[in-house]
């Protein structure tokens, strides 16, 4: 599975070494991390060192060598939310998800996240998860967001 | 002044310079004597701009630019060391140093300290001064120093990393990292090998290979080249910790194999402290391989260096004076008769001690019994390598050439500075083919890997001969014995040499063992000649050439002369008054097991295995003690390349300058200056030496020019002599029956780690782990098969020998084929051996 995958990606580059990056963006984005398999792969299709993909990976926040939770949950901690209960928020989903932040699920589909502040200080507080914003966010609603997406999850 | 001016004026510091447009701040004012200081900044490699200590004022630019990145410009007025810079300068460093442990750079009693050791130190093994092993010869304490800089502001961030050990040769420790990159740059750009880069990044960054391999296993060559341009004491040489700086130096010719590298020897006191690449344009452009970088200390400084003449009889060895040792020679050989006497010299050493062995030899034993081991090694195949160098090329050549066959050639370790010229004639578009049954660390590079069927070689190589023969014939030509996918990677490489505008062959050692090698290095030779392509051999021995041309061979004279050639051997009785030509050519290396038995056998830096059996007498002469106790030996200790003046001659038949660096152990004499003396005891007049240089004299006045002996001629000799050596039939390879099962094939190599007949890996203790010792590489599936897992002891065996080897399971060693490598393979028989495998019963 993995093969077909990489090798969709490396042809809708045609084995262009300076697309490396967008490359590796494609990657993460299909296995939600960079598998050294396919780091591998990727140098000798391109004809980089393996030393410079590694050094890409591990340099820029948006991959990872580890599977990555498939839905990210971030809860800002600004001045806002966090005046506005976003600590309560935070604990709940601790609670909720049976893990600490910083952690994921052993399921892969979600993990926890603590920022500082997303831009949106009028919707305090706010919670992502993956893609989607969801602002001045009640604890009592989150059972609701998360059941969302484990429906995705086990959909797909 | 125009446009096209190939100079401008600045002003740097109130002086008015002119200088080349297209140099940097930094190189303009190094070449003008200016001091800038420097952490990144290294003249072999590409600006980087990161440690920010030579920022510099320029009038009409904004901050301060780094000197290192900016290039001159007409009329720039450039300040170097204005209190402003300066005082930026001493924060920069700051914080630079707020990672790096500092005690030895701004410590109160750093003067006391160095002086009499007397401070009272509470911190760890690597933050102290005295515990980092480039103390004194690290180009942060001179920045240091240059700057007075006697306080660190900021809080110091200990990173507490671990020092990395596990890989041979070198030790990192990234607390003493300044992540200045050079070690980055100088694999990358120099090197091309591309090992390290930076890891993570801000606090975290750490250098290194990638996803956290070894250097082992991410394909490092341990050439050395980050360890000599790091700045501080991070990268260190395992054997040259703790020994400081070096008081000289000295520049030398490398003799752990043919390519001839120059290198500078660092010495301490009366010993060899390490070896460094020479700026040498010509060969090896300022690269060494892992041997030369590395192995030369432990090798030259090792205990089991002989140091006095011995005598050893029936276990017991007694120590003799230069005297009673050359008197008991003189008495041996005064009444050994011509026949009855035998001499193996090895090619390892200089032309001088070749020269001197055969004319002692035929001169004063009257006898033309001279030989080499070299013969065991190439085999049947010696005569037909030896043809390749009518046909080669200097190795400079790989810079123009634009398509580039490599046969069994593997560069990873020795001959690692052909490799780096490949991967730049590669950088410039050069296209690359490799013929190799076996996975070698070219693969990966080249364009095309031939990959032969194990004991097809011969059949792949003459295809590819008759597929370059004429013009439009290579689509009726069919690959016999290979596959399909194999015959259209031919026609590709044959098409492509043959519209090559300047193609050339480099022959490594692959099959030197093989059954059919003469077939092989004959098939080579044609191929180069049907598309015009410049030949390579990279042959193992430093002087194999040497060995030839002074005529270490019964078959071959000085000079390269065949020793039938009467008119020849007429001169040479002129001048030695002895009759060349009365010798018979019959005995050879070969004849020591099988031939009649001789009276004495004298070993020069050579190392046979059981040699005290093989003659009444043996005169032993080499730098180490023999393997085991021998029983009736005359044992005199010689000097090491790095212990003696002389001359090699190259593969590329360049002579080459060695240079005395150190005295020998002991009482250590030169190779010829211990047969000179026992000729002169034995009365036998023309071995009156005080010199290298008079022996020079002589062989450039009767034998052949070889230039100035103090500087040698820096065009290669033409390799055109005449005699050939005989050679036997191959001899034959192991067979088994192993009822309906087909056999293993197994290919033998001889190890080429080789100096003076002893492996590199008795004294080298990194070595040992790059080069394996008694490992049979076997296929995972069929090692599955047999049920043997990495690292089991195996059982080898056929009808002709039964050998005990450590499993080495290698992902791309081909299905039912084995490979070991051995310091003797020859002993098996001709490869490839058809033999059974089982793991051993324990």
């Amino acid at each position: 599975m993995k093969t077909a995958a990489i090798d969709r990606i490396l042809e809708r580059y045609r084995g262009d070494s300076s697309a490396l990056i967008a490359i590796l963006q494609d990657v993460q984005e299909e296995f939600h991390y960079i598998p050294e398999e396919v780091a591998i792969r990727i140098t000798e299709e391109l004809d980089v060192p393996l030393s410079r993909v590694y050094s890409l990976t591990t340099f820029f926040k948006a991959f990872s060598l580890t599977p990555r939770a498939r839905y990210p949950i971030n809860v800002c901690l600004g001045t806002a939310c966090h005046v506005k209960g976003a600590p309560r928020i935070l604990e709940k989903l601790e609670r909720d998800l049976g893990i600490k932040t910083g952690q994921t699920t052993p399921d892969r589909t979600f993990g926890l996240e603590a920022v500082r502040c997303v831009g949106c200080c009028g919707l305090a507080p706010v919670v992502t998860v993956g893609e989607d914003l969801y602002g001045q966010v009640e604890p009592a609603q989150l059972s609701r967001i998360l059941k969302k997406y484990k429906e995705a999850g086990s959909k797909s | 002044m125009g446009k096209t001016s190939k100079t401008v004026q600045i002003n740097m510091d109130n002086q008015r310079l002119e200088v080349h447009r297209g140099l940097t701040i930094l190189q303009a004012a190094e070449s003008n004597g200016i001091y800038i200081p420097t952490l990144c900044a290294h003249q072999d490699l590409s600006p980087f701009g990161g440690c920010r200590m030579c920022i510099v004022e320029v009038e009409g630019m904004r901050g301060f630019p780094t000197a290192c990145t900016t290039p001159v410009e007409e009329g720039m007025v450039i300040r170097t060391k204005t209190s402003q810079v300066q005082a930026e300068r001493k924060e920069i460093l700051q914080l630079i140093l707020s990672e790096h442990t500092s005690s030895c750079l701004v410590c109160d009693e750093k003067v006391e300290c160095k002086e009499f050791m007397g401070t009272i130190r509470k911190a760890g093994v690597t933050t102290g001064c005295r515990y980092c092993p480039n103390d004194d010869q690290c180009e942060l304490q001179d920045v240091v120093d240059y700057l007075e800089l006697d306080e660190i502001g900021y809080p110091v961030y200990y990173r507490g990393l671990r020092v990395e050990k596990e890989d041979p040769f070198y030790d990192r420790d990234y607390n003493l990292c300044i992540l200045c990159g050079r070690c980055i740059r100088v694999c990358q750009e120099v090197r091309a090998a591309n090992t390290l880069a930076f890891k993570q990044r801000g606090r975290f960054t750490v250098i290194g290979p990638a996803f956290d391999r070894t250097h082992m296993e991410a394909g490092c060559e341990f050439c050395g080249a980050c360890v000599s341009v790091c700045p501080t004491g991070a990268l260190s040489e395992k054997a040259r910790k703790w020994e400081g700086k070096p008081d000289r130096e000295q520049i030398t010719t490398c003799a752990l194999c043919g390519v001839g590298c120059q290198m500078r020897l660092l010495i301490k006191g009366e010993k060899i402290i390490g070896s460094l690449p020479a700026q040498d344009p010509v060969v090896n452009s300022g690269q060494l391989c892992v041997k030369g970088r590395f192995c030369v200390t432990e090798l030259v400084n090792h205990h089991r260096r002989l140091r006095k003449p011995q005598r050893h009889q029936n276990g017991t060895e007694v120590e003799l004076s230069w005297n009673e040792a050359i008197e008991a020679a003189a008495a041996e050989l005064s009444v050994c008769a011509p026949k009855q006497f035998g001499m193996l010299i090895s090619p390892n050493c200089s032309n001088e001690d070749l020269y001197i062995a055969q004319k002692f030899a035929r001169v004063a034993m009257g006898s033309p019994n001279i030989d080499s081991s070299t013969r065991t090694f190439y085999g049947h195949g010696f005569s037909a390598y030896l043809d390749l160098f009518r046909q080669s090329a200097p190795l400079a050549d790989l810079e123009k050439s634009s398509d580039i066959l490599c046969v069994g050639l593997d560069a990873r370790f020795g001959r690692s500075v052909v490799g780096v010229a490949l991967r730049k004639a590669m950088k410039r578009g050069a296209r690359i083919v490799t013929i190799n049954p076996r996975p070698h660390n070219l693969a990966l590079m080249a364009d095309i890997w031939l990959k032969p069927i194990l004991g097809a070689e011969a059949g792949l190589l003459r295809s590819l001969v008759k597929m370059t023969e004429r013009k439009n014939s290579t689509s009726r030509t069919r690959a016999k014995g290979q596959g399909r996918g194999l015959t259209q990677d031919l026609l590709t490489v044959a098409e492509m040499l043959k519209n090559a505008h300047s193609p050339a062959i480099l022959v490594g050692s692959e099959f030197l063992q093989h059954d059919k090698s003469w077939q092989i290095f004959e098939l080579v030779g044609r191929l180069a000649q049907n598309v015009g392509a410049r030949i390579l051999p990279l042959p193992a021995q430093n002087n194999l050439l040497g060995s030839i041309l002074m005529g270490t061979y019964p078959e071959i004279l000085p000079g390269g002369f065949s020793s039938a050639d009467e008119k020849k051997a007429r001169q040479f009785k002129k001048s030695w008054s002895v009759n060349l030509a009365q010798f018979s050519t019959g005995w050879n290396a070969s004849a020591l097991s099988t031939g009649p038995r001789l009276k004495v056998l004298y070993l020069i830096g050579e190392n046979l295995p059981g040699f005290d059996q093989l003659a009444d007498f043996t005169i032993y002469q080499n730098i180490y003690s023999p393997d085991s106790p021998t029983v009736d030996a005359l044992v005199l200790p010689s000097a090491a390349f790095t212990e003696a003046d002389g001359t090699f001659i190259n593969g590329e038949g360049r002579i080459q300058r060695v240079r005395k660096a150190v005295n020998p152990p002991g009482d250590a004499l030169p190779d010829w200056e211990i047969l000179c003396r026992i000729a002169r005891k034995m009365g036998k007049k023309g071995f009156d030496f005080s010199s290298a240089g008079q022996i020079h004299r002589e062989i450039s006045r009767s034998v052949m020019n070889l230039g100035r002996f103090h500087r040698p001629k820096r065009k290669p000799v033409p390799l055109t002599w005449q005699g050939r050596v005989n050679v036997s039939r191959p001899k034959p390879s192991g067979k088994v029956k192993d009822g309906k099962q087909i056999p293993f094939l197994l290919h033998a190599s001889s190890a080429e780690h080789v100096y003076r007949g002893f492996l590199l890996t008795a004294f080298v203790e990194g070595a040992r782990q790059i080069f394996p010792q008694d490992m049979v590489d076997i296929n995972p599936k069929d090692a599955q098969k047999k049920g043997i897992s990495q690292g089991d002891a195996v059982v080898v065996s056929c009808e002709r020998f039964q050998e005990t080897w450590t499993a080495n399971i290698v992902d791309e060693q081909p299905p039912r084929t084995l490979h070991v490598t051995l310091h003797q393979s020859a002993s098996l028989g001709a490869n490839p051996h058809r033999v059974k495998v089982k793991k051993k019963d324990v």
